[in-house]
């Protein structure tokens, strides 16, 4: 009523109905996103039913997609995708867990600790990858200087050479750095837990690890699988790890769907293929998104009501 | 069901001492009730009997057992938190259940137990609940049964009813006190709040900055309070203090002025008090009546149909309130008379320190409810 009041003047002096009057109020929005979002989404879906380069364009119909759908190579990628995607954001999750929980625990000196988790998320990732680059390198590496000096291994090992032990050790400073950003989520929502609920239980005789796994895991879930979904849709899209630590190597050992696109898209600049690729992507996410939310919404109805 | 003793029990955060030699002995299967004002110790000294908080010195004897160090669930106590602290995610059942699952008892038995806890509590038909889909007095309930189906030796209540809407916790202390007499154990319930003091009690523990002031039943923190602290904090409307100079000591007692009303003797045990002393009259408000002796310019009258409230100042300003007849003819803004029997007055030295009454009414001296 109040809103009406108000606005009614507006609308009598102008002549606008009160939709136009909506519209108009939104319309600064619409058109920023309009702008950043609308119109890149829609460029490139019709550039992927051409075979755009720096040439010229034309267009093919489905041509480029049919073409991905034959490729092994491109199910490979797909695969190596979620299996990558999969395995850091486990490892991510396992381990932002453990931190939280040590961080949380009451120690002397944690607010020590709490900073000291933050390097790998706030040195810029570049640096941070090249560090580990240097480390992985098997002529002057920490890692294969190491490994010689306790006599782990004979000779040299350059981690990065060879397609297992480079897809593993991108998955590891993927890990790296996004561990500290779980970890400090995750630690936020442990502190939010009542610490009635622990004093209750402690009274009732539970131990510490039945504390964390009946009281802290299940208060603490929307919580985690947010962060999950979140870190699943970042470490997909994840390129300049990867990109910087190996180039999609070797021999596409490390070649996510990200980092083909860019390939083809950028480096080669098949734009039309590029932009076929940049949509199944994005239809990949959005199915992975949508089962996630549905997920989320679950979790939240069952652990969420206070 | 058991004895709980307290030792010269201290506790100090840092250097702030928040408790000073606690020593108490409760009886089995009583019901004492710990109250006070906030900051206390009253919470301090209940999770230290729970093993919540470890006491910085002094001992905890359960049954005789010194349990001082003991894990809370080693001491056979169980507690209800203010809070409630009910699991949300898990049904009522399994939140009654948790302590019998944390002791890994078989299934049947623990059906059997949550049964039994359930009908004592009237929740058998929200068992499948989520805590959030239930009223502020069904959660209670819940936190109570979950104490229950460990058949403690103590249990301990910290403040459970001041989440609690008013008439909601009327009903809540009934029950309450319905379930001490039902389950015949020994509790220990905190509260800042005298009525439920009086009220659910067989003994009080009056505490104060860290100590007790007074240990006794309802009845005798009433009528014999040892100190102007008790006499003030028990008792609703708040007793009377009025200023007064010590002008003549007898057999018959204490004669006093009181500053701006009459001389009256007051038959208390005034020790070493002479003339000239400068002490303290309390009287509570329902033992005043209309009549001669104390003037009060009435300023406020709250009328509560059975009695009416009269807030004013006496002459020479101290403050005074009495509690009269509901159908009391009175016009706020007037001068009233009041005066009292001299038999209730109770006597406090410069130091709060009470001058014993020479007759007091029988109930008074009761020892347990």
């Amino acid at each position: 009523m109040q809103d009406s009041g108000r606005t009614a003047p507006i609308m009598a002096r102008s002549g606008l109905s009160e939709a136009a009057f909506a519209w108009m109020l939104i319309s600064p929005a619409l058109l920023f996103i309009g702008v950043i979002v609308a119109w890149p989404l829609a460029e490139t879906i019709r550039l992927s039913f051409t075979d755009a380069t720096l040439g010229g364009e034309s267009y093919v119909g489905l041509a480029n997609y049919a073409a991905l759908m034959a490729s092994p190579k491109f199910y490979d990628t797909v695969a190596r995708t979620f299996y990558w995607m999969f395995l850091s954001v486990s490892l991510k999750l396992i381990m932002g867990l453990i931190g939280a929980t040590l961080l949380n625990a009451a120690i002397p000196g944690k607010a020590l600790f709490r900073i000291l988790v933050m390097p790998p998320w706030v040195i810029p990732v570049a640096i941070g990858v090249i560090g580990w680059k240097w480390m992985y390198n098997g002529y002057f590496g920490l890692i294969s200087g190491l490994l010689q000096e306790f006599g782990l291994v004979q000779d040299r090992v350059a981690l990065l050479a060879s397609k297992t032990s480079a897809f593993y050790s991108a998955v590891v400073t993927d890990v790296w750095v996004g561990t500290p950003m779980v970890t400090l989520f995750l630690l936020a929502a442990m502190q939010g837990v009542s610490r009635d609920l622990y004093e209750a239980a402690w009274v009732d005789g539970a131990g510490r690890w039945y504390r964390f796994r009946r009281i802290t895991i299940p208060q603490i879930m929307p919580v985690i699988v947010s962060m999950a979904l979140l870190s699943a849709i970042w470490t997909f899209n994840s390129f300049e790890i990867i990109w910087i630590l190996t180039e999609g190597g070797p021999r596409g050992a490390t070649t996510t769907l990200i980092i083909d696109t860019y390939k083809v898209a950028i480096s080669s600049q098949r734009f039309g293929e590029g932009a076929a690729r940049a949509v199944v992507i994005v239809t990949l996410l959005a199915l992975f998104s949508l089962a996630y939310l549905y997920f989320l919404n679950r979790v939240n109805r069952y652990y969420g009501a206070k | 069901m058991a004895r709980l003793e307290l030792s010269h029990l201290t506790k100090s955060f840092g250097t702030a001492k928040v408790l000073h030699g606690i020593d108490l002995a409760v009886r089995d299967r009583e019901f004492v009730v710990f109250v006070g004002p906030s900051g206390c110790g009253k919470s301090t000294l209940l999770r230290i009997i729970a093993g919540l908080e470890e006491a910085s010195s002094g001992r905890i004897l359960i049954d005789g057992v010194d349990v001082s160090r003991a894990a809370p669930v080693d001491r056979g106590i169980s507690m209800v938190f203010q809070s409630y602290a009910l699991y949300p995610h898990l049904t009522v059942f399994e939140n009654i259940a948790f302590p019998l699952r944390v002791a890994r008892l078989p299934e049947e038995e623990v059906r059997q137990k949550v049964g039994r806890a359930a009908d004592i509590l009237q929740l058998n038909d929200k068992l499948h609940l989520k805590p959030g889909q239930l009223s502020g007095g069904q959660r209670q309930r819940v936190a109570i049964g979950r104490s229950i189906v460990r058949n403690p030796r103590v249990f301990l209540f910290d403040e459970p009813l001041s989440n609690l809407d008013a008439a909601l916790r009327g009903e809540m202390r009934v029950e309450l006190s319905a379930l001490q007499r039902d389950l015949d154990a020994t509790m220990i319930y905190v509260t800042h709040d005298q009525i439920e003091a009086m009220t659910m009690a067989h003994r009080i523990v009056v505490l104060n900055k860290g100590r007790i002031e007074q240990f006794g039943t309802p009845m005798e923190l009433y009528h014999h309070p040892a100190t102007r602290f008790v006499a003030t904090f028990i008792g609703q409307p708040n007793m009377n203090l009025l200023p007064a100079t010590v002008v003549g000591t007898g057999p018959d007692g204490l004669t006093v002025d009181i500053t701006g009303g009459a001389r009256i003797t007051l038959p208390v045990a005034f020790g070493d008090a002479k003339i000239g002393d400068t002490v303290e009259v309390g009287i509570r408000p329902e033992n005043l009546t209309l009549g001669a002796g104390l003037t009060m310019k009435l300023r406020v009258l709250e009328r509560l149909g059975g009695v009416a409230i009269a807030y004013g100042v006496m002459l020479g300003g101290p403050k005074i309130c009495a509690a009269l007849a509901g159908d009391s003819l009175l016009h706020e803004g007037e001068d009233i008379g009041l005066s009292f029997a001299p038999q209730d007055a109770h006597v406090f030295d410069a130091n709060g320190a009470v001058m014993p009454r020479l007759q007091a009414p029988s109930l008074a001296d009761e020892q347990r409810k």
